[in-house]
């Protein structure tokens, strides 16, 4: 029942899909819309040079300031000047006034592009910037009500706080300093397959050789080893932005998410789809790159970039990921499309991390699969006191938290306790567990 | 096989799906006349309390049954004829079975209080989704509230009607807090919780007599200490008891005592009619009988007739006790006898000096015998064990965190607690 104040009404409407969350994603989808598309809008009467950073963010082109200046010079479209335009405007102007900061005459430069160098702060003023600010603005503000919110609870304090301290300095401001010291922008915090192109060999001669080290070493060895030993948590709900804007700024919306065995059925085709294309993309990067000169492998490659980078990252991350938090809840990109995810949940599947469940202690009341961000029936397994670990998982700690008998517990135990099936036949499996006690008891 | 199973609780369910299990062929119907769907009557105050909607209570997607092939019928059961095997809806409709199962549940307990008889509406109950349905009318029109009766529901419903901001009064006719379970010590720091969240909460104290206003509606309660409190809902949680009332109509009732008598099978005393969870009566060949309503219990006994519905003539015999349940933000986690045992029982109880936390560890010297555990979780299958595997209290304490269950990084400092012995005293 919802509670009869002016700001209970309003908190069940913000919460469970009304009027105000409605318009909320409406706004949000259309914030997305503009970041990633506004420059769509028109093609590029030049073509743009700076290819370096093409395609970092997806298939967003940073540098544009070809088509900004001539936007701007042609007064076209109010859209595009007032949203997009000016959004880059404000990022410029926080760059350019720190880039004054740090210059003794305190002069604002723009645009001293040399010979593609990038002079000190000329390039870190865009909407990237603002965005960025945002975004960390929204995990330490979000950050900082779930603390409180958890007080009483260690894990969610800790988890939260390192999840706000990646995001301030790997995902925020470490990518700045690079760039002020005239190093690439890249963030520590992301990796292939989430960061796509990072293992793509065209940004490899950008990057230098250290960082594509790492970034192999990183995917391919980091990730696999962390997650055998604690679960994708470590990535999912310690590390990652998407998963820290999730838990922090989504927080009033995580029990939004379906938890319907059709649900669970459409993650597992979309999620290993989407992980799929990632996968069959790199490697034909790959082949592009190093097979003798084909045009139409590389026309192939680019097809795949500029694809991969509007309907994965600018879409489906972006606008769709985020932009329906206050409807479909926090995880919808983490649940149905991340191809990080999907490469995490299998390896999780063969490590340590587990939910573990008490015998016999749940009530049934469901709090643990209502508050499940990942829409995972966890009261299904409660229930039939079976230890569970589910690829999706990402090791929350929020059914352990909701649960008011104490049933359930996050765990990097020995044991594996595997369980990928169809809600039927877990009804199944519980049936067996029950028969089998009772038969032993007696 | 035909089974027909009354009552749609934890019980009924549990029995229908095990004996799903057991057998793919069976004719399976469940009729239930209080909600279309089984629903989890342990999470009613998450959804009074605006944390999951009624929908969310429900344990199963409602295309299980159909998967399951188990026939749902929303309707009364108010006739059972033994000769024939049938049973008699309320909507006029006959079924025939070759097993029965009578998973009826429990009502809640009314006594004769002085005015009862002229109450029209605020007086409410916390057991059934109807009772849910009459709180939620009345909450809007409700700033103070009188909850009677100091047990598990009663406090549930208080922090239900303290989160929709209406003023509580507690009236407790024991000396503190759940005497049948908890020690003085728990007790305190129950009462502590309450007082934090701004309830009234007054031990000793009884209803008396219960007055109405011009329209029948409860409008304040007068105690044993001659005081009258004003209310606009009276919420009575004075324990719960076997629902056998339509039963006495049956033109063949099996054999009723304070619930259905079973035996230890859990059979009826007609041979193809079962009885299980909060309404079975377990007379045990020696001993006294007993009823267990509790879920845990109600589901344990619903897989158990499920299997002996199909002549495995299992007996039921109840693990070591356990329970749990949450008073505010204060998680309890109880194993073994322990309020049950003698006064004057050996007993280790540590405390933490400033915050509610606290063990009671029970002993006869050589074994521990239960444990009462507040303030933190616990992993009851380990404590179970150590009661099983006769340790030794010393054994015990020295091994407790092994026995913990707190979230990473929030394991509770048990260092920190300090121990004293306590005989267990009772003051009930
Ligand atoms: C608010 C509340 C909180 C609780 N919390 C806990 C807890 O935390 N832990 C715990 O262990 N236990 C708890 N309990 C107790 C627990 O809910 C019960 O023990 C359990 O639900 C019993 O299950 P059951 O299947 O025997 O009966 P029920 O769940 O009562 O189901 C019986 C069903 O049969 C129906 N029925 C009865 N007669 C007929 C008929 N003639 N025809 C058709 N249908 C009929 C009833 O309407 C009812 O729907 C709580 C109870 C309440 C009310
Ligand atoms: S199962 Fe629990 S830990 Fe895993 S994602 Fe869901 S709520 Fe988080
Ligand atoms: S929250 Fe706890 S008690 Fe409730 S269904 Fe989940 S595991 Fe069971």
């Amino acid at each position: 029942m919802i509670r009869r104040t002016a700001a209970g009404l309003f908190l069940h409407d913000l919460k469970n899909r009304g009027l105000s969350a409605w318009t909320l994603s409406l706004l949000l989808i259309g914030f997305y819309g503009i970041l990633y598309f506004g420059q769509y809008y028109w093609t590029p009467d030049s073509p743009c040079t700076d290819n370096a950073s093409c395609y970092s963010e997806g298939a967003v082109c940073e540098a544009g300031a070809c088509i900004r200046e001539s936007r701007i010079e042609r007064g076209q479209d109010w859209l595009y000047r007032t949203a997009t335009v000016h959004i880059d405007e404000l990022g410029w102007k926080i760059g350019a006034s720190m880039d004054a900061a740090t210059r003794p005459d305190g002069t604002l430069v723009r645009d001293e592009n040399k010979n593609g160098v990038i002079d000190n702060w000329e390039h870190f003023g865009n909407r990237w910037t603002v965005y960025g600010m945002l975004y960390t603005l929204g995990i330490l503000l979000g950050g900082a009500w779930v603390c409180f919110k958890y007080r009483h609870n260690r894990y969610q304090i800790v988890r939260t706080g390192v999840v706000m301290m990646v995001q301030t300095s790997f995902a925020f401001s470490l990518p700045i300093l690079l760039k002020f010291f005239h190093k690439p922008e890249y963030y520590f915090s992301y990796m292939w397959p989430l960061k796509i192109d990072y293992l793509d060999p065209k940004n490899f001669a950008y990057y230098g050789e250290g960082l594509v080290l790492w970034g192999f070493f990183a995917s391919l060895a980091v990730v696999p080893v962390m997650t055998l030993l604690y679960g994708k948590r470590w990535y999912c709900s310690w590390v990652c932005g998407c998963g820290g804007l999730a838990n922090t700024f989504g927080e009033p919306w995580r029990h939004l998410s379906n938890k319907s065995s059709n649900a669970w059925r459409f993650e597992r085709v979309a999620i290993y789809t989407v992980m799929g294309v990632a996968f069959l993309s790199t490697a034909l990067w790959f082949a592009s790159a190093v097979l003798p000169d084909s045009s139409s492998l590389h026309a192939a490659a680019a097809g795949t970039r500029k694809w991969y980078g509007l309907v994965v990252t600018a879409s489906l991350s972006g606008a769709v990921g985020t932009g329906l938090y206050p409807i479909g809840g926090t995880r919808v990109w983490c649940r149905n499309f991340c191809p990080m995810a999907a490469f995490l949940g299998i390896i999780q599947k063969l490590g340590r991390f587990r939910i573990r469940v008490k015998k016999e202690m749940c009530i049934s009341c469901g709090l643990c699969s209502k508050y499940c961000e990942m829409g995972i029936d966890v009261r299904s397994y409660a229930q039939a006191g079976l230890s569970f670990t589910r690829a999706a998982c990402v090791g929350c700690g929020m059914c352990a938290e909701v649960c008011p008998r104490g049933v359930l517990r996050l765990e990097n135990g020995a044991k594996v306790d595997p369980q990928e099936l169809s809600l039927v036949s877990f009804l199944d499996e519980s049936w067996k567990g029950a028969s089998s006690s009772v038969a032993a008891k007696i | 096989m035909k089974i027909v199973i009354v009552g749609n609780g934890v019980a009924g369910v549990t029995c229908a799906m095990t004996a799903r299990q057991r057998d793919p062929h069976a004719e399976i119907t469940i009729v239930g006349g209080e909600t279309d769907y089984f629903f989890s009557r342990t999470a009613l105050m998450y959804s009074y309390m605006d944390r999951m909607s009624r929908r969310d209570l429900e344990p199963y997607e409602r295309k299980a049954y159909a998967e399951q092939r188990i026939a749902l019928l929303r309707d009364w059961v108010i006739d059972h004829h033994a000769e024939a095997k049938t049973v008699h809806l309320s909507s006029g409709a006959t079924l025939s079975y070759d097993k029965l199962v009578l998973a009826l549940g429990a009502t809640p307990n009314r006594f004769g209080w002085d005015g009862i008889n002229d109450v029209k509406d605020g007086l409410v109950h916390f057991v059934s989704m109807q009772d849910l349905d009459a709180c939620e009318r009345l909450t809007p029109t409700t700033r103070e509230a009188i909850v009677v009766g100091g047990g598990l529901i009663g406090i549930e419903l208080v922090e239900s009607l303290l989160y929709h901001g209406v003023k509580v009064t507690f009236l407790i006719r024991e000396p503190y807090y759940w005497p049948l379970a908890l020690g003085r010590e728990e007790g305190d720091i129950v009462t502590e919780q309450l007082r934090a969240h701004g309830v009234d909460v007054r031990y000793m104290e009884e209803m008396k007599r219960i007055e109405v206003d011009s329209v029948g509606r409860v409008s304040g309660v007068l105690t044993n200490k001659g005081e009258t409190i004003p209310c606009q809902m009276l919420g009575i949680c004075v324990g719960v008891r076997p629902s056998i009332d339509r039963l006495k109509a049956f033109t063949d009732p099996p054999q009723l005592g304070r619930g259905v008598v079973v035996d230890e099978t859990l059979q009826t005393s007609f041979p193809d009619v079962f009885a299980c969870g909060d309404c079975a009566e377990i007379q045990p060949i020696e001993g006294r009988s007993y009823t267990e309503m509790i879920w845990y219990s109600a589901k344990r006994q619903g897989r158990h007739v499920a299997a002996n519905l199909f002549g495995d003539q299992l007996r039921y015999a109840p693990p070591i006790f356990f329970n749990s349940s949450k008073f505010f933000e204060v998680e309890y986690t109880t194993v073994g006898e322990v309020m049950a045992l003698p006064e004057g029982t050996p007993t280790l109880f540590r405390k933490h000096p400033t915050k509610p936390l606290c063990q009671r560890i029970l002993h006869n010297g050589d074994r521990v015998l239960g444990f009462n555990m507040l303030g933190s979780r616990w992993n009851h299958e380990i404590l179970e064990r150590w009661i099983r595997e006769r340790r030794s209290p010393a054994w015990v304490v020295a091994h407790l965190a092994d026995a913990q269950f707190d979230v990473e990084f929030g394991r509770a400092n048990l260092a920190a607690c300090i121990q004293r012995e306590l005989p267990l005293a009772k003051e009930l």
